[in-house]
């Protein structure tokens, strides 16, 4: 079951980091995938430094596979990360997309 | 000076018909029987594991080690993820330094081929930060962010990569006791599929059951007395940061630098006195890495070293690597991984590496790195 509780401290730190705009510092797209996330395999994942400096890592969305590069500039948006169960709460978390 | 005194590993690979239980069992005595010791002789055990606590709910192992052997003597279990077995003997060759005269067994085991690979794969990803886990990154997936920065500054290809494998199956043909004892050909890797890009199957270690054991004593007598034996001159360990994104850079292993310079200084050695080295390959990159933060390559160097094959059995050079296949075709049994990778380079050193022997191996090195860097271990062994 995916904890409320883990949901709600993790958002806190969401907030600072959505709309901000960066760069991808480095990529890989991920083919075998854990149990969760076997569904949505082939997909990529990002490592980005935002403008302020802070780094993040996070799936990549609404790309291009030329997008897929070291220094292309990308935005924090905010995606549905994680599916549970039908009673579970859903899951909403950082994605970046290509600006 | 503590030395190591004797070494068995199981097999490695897919052992449907052995437990976890069942492999320690096999470790401890095999052991024991090879420098014909027993068990009262043992004064404490150090125990490696990262998964069975993840996958099956399988705890409070020091115990379940009492009842295998029958015994009531200090047994501890460590867990640094893929550098247990490193952390396990670091921890049992300072114990021996506060304990003199004393004996003890490091064992280090792993039971994954139970599990689905999804299953897997999701419980080493338990070695990942939560911000990694929660966007889906898999431990392939760590190494190949890093290979991907590593590719385009030094303007290599996945080809420069696919030569760590080649050789790493050629060493495995040569150790029985290897999960992997087929050697694969170049084209074969680079046609086989992707597992985290640029990562491909055969960039990477395999899914292993296994279990492999080491006896290290500071008893003089006991020492003296042994048919074999290599003195532990440095056994150092370093962390860094869980997290990739934490890393000062992404295209080397800082703590495999820190515990290599540490090694080194503590020896009074230098990478070139090195003829034989067990580095962590679980990802081709990862071996290049190893070999270029050990202080073996220049930085950056790697791809070219790795393509002209320079460290391979039988190509004359003064330093082989991963003469037992490494993690790539030996097999990847977690917690046994760091223990068997110290194993055999003590075989090296003893001259009991039968049709992979290295000539006049004095010293040796054993690096274990724990998840994608956030531990690593570097021992030096030498006669």
């Amino acid at each position: 079951m995916i904890s409320p509780v883990k949901i709600w401290r993790r958002q806190k730190e969401i907030r600072s980091i959505l709309g901000k705009k960066g760069k991808i510092l480095t990529w890989s797209i991920i083919y075998a995938a854990g149990p969760e996330f076997k569904k949505f395999a082939p997909y990529p994942i990002v490592i980005v430094e935002l403008e302020n400096h802070q780094k993040a890592t996070a799936q990549l969305v609404d790309y291009d596979k030329d997008d897929l590069k070291i220094g292309r500039k990308v935005v924090a948006i905010l995606r549905k990360v994680r599916e549970g169960g039908a009673e579970d709460v859903l899951v909403y978390g950082i994605k970046f997309k290509p600006t | 000076m503590t030395s190591v005194i004797g070494y068995y590993t199981t097999q490695f690979g897919e052992l449907w018909e052995k437990s976890f239980s069942d492999l320690i069992e096999e470790s401890v005595d095999g052991v024991l029987n090879n420098s014909f010791m027993d068990k009262r002789e043992i004064d404490a055990i150090f125990f490696a594991n990262m998964l069975a606590g993840v996958l099956e709910n399988n705890l409070h192992a020091p115990s379940k080690i009492a009842e295998i052997l029958g015994v009531h003597i200090p047994i501890f279990r460590v867990e640094a993820a893929c550098a247990s077995g490193g952390v396990a003997f670091h921890l049992a060759k300072n114990y021996l330094e506060s304990h003199p005269a004393k004996t003890v067994l490091v064992v280090g085991a792993e039971k994954m081929t139970d599990y689905s690979p999804e299953e897997t794969t999701n419980a080493l990803a338990s070695a990942a930060s939560g911000e990694e886990q929660e966007a889906g990154l898999t431990f392939p997936g760590l190494y190949a962010m890093m290979a991907q920065v590593y590719l385009e500054k030094y303007k290599y290809t996945e080809e420069h990569l696919a030569h760590i494998s080649y050789k790493n199956h050629y060493h495995g043909s040569l150790n029985d006791k290897a999960h992997f004892r087929k050697k694969i050909t170049v084209d074969q890797i680079l046609r086989s599929a992707y597992i985290a890009s640029p990562l491909k199957v055969l960039d990477c270690s395999p899914i292993s059951d296994g279990a492999s054991a080491i006896i290290l004593s500071s008893d003089k007598l006991l020492i003296a007395k042994a048919n074999h034996k290599a003195a532990v001159l440095a056994s150092e360990v370093a962390t860094d940061t869980i997290s990739l994104k934490g890393r000062k850079s992404l295209d080397e292993i800082f703590a495999t630098r820190i515990a290599a310079e540490k090694a080194f200084n503590h020896s009074k050695l230098r990478p070139k006195d090195m003829k034989v080295a067990e580095v962590h390959d679980c990802f081709s990159i990862a071996e290049i890495f190893a070999m270029e933060d050990l202080g073996f390559w220049k930085k950056g160097s790697g791809g070219k070293k790795a393509k002209e094959r320079v460290t391979m059995y039988g190509s004359g050079n003064d330093l082989i690597v991963n003469t037992s296949g490494g993690l790539k075709a030996s097999g990847h049994p977690v917690g046994a991984t760091g223990i068997k990778q110290i194993g055999e380079v003590f075989l090296q050193l003893t001259n009991q590496a039968v049709n992979r022997q290295v000539k006049n191996a004095k010293c040796g090195l054993a690096h274990n790195v724990g998840g994608s860097g956030g531990t690593a271990v570097v021992t030096i062994l030498g006669n």
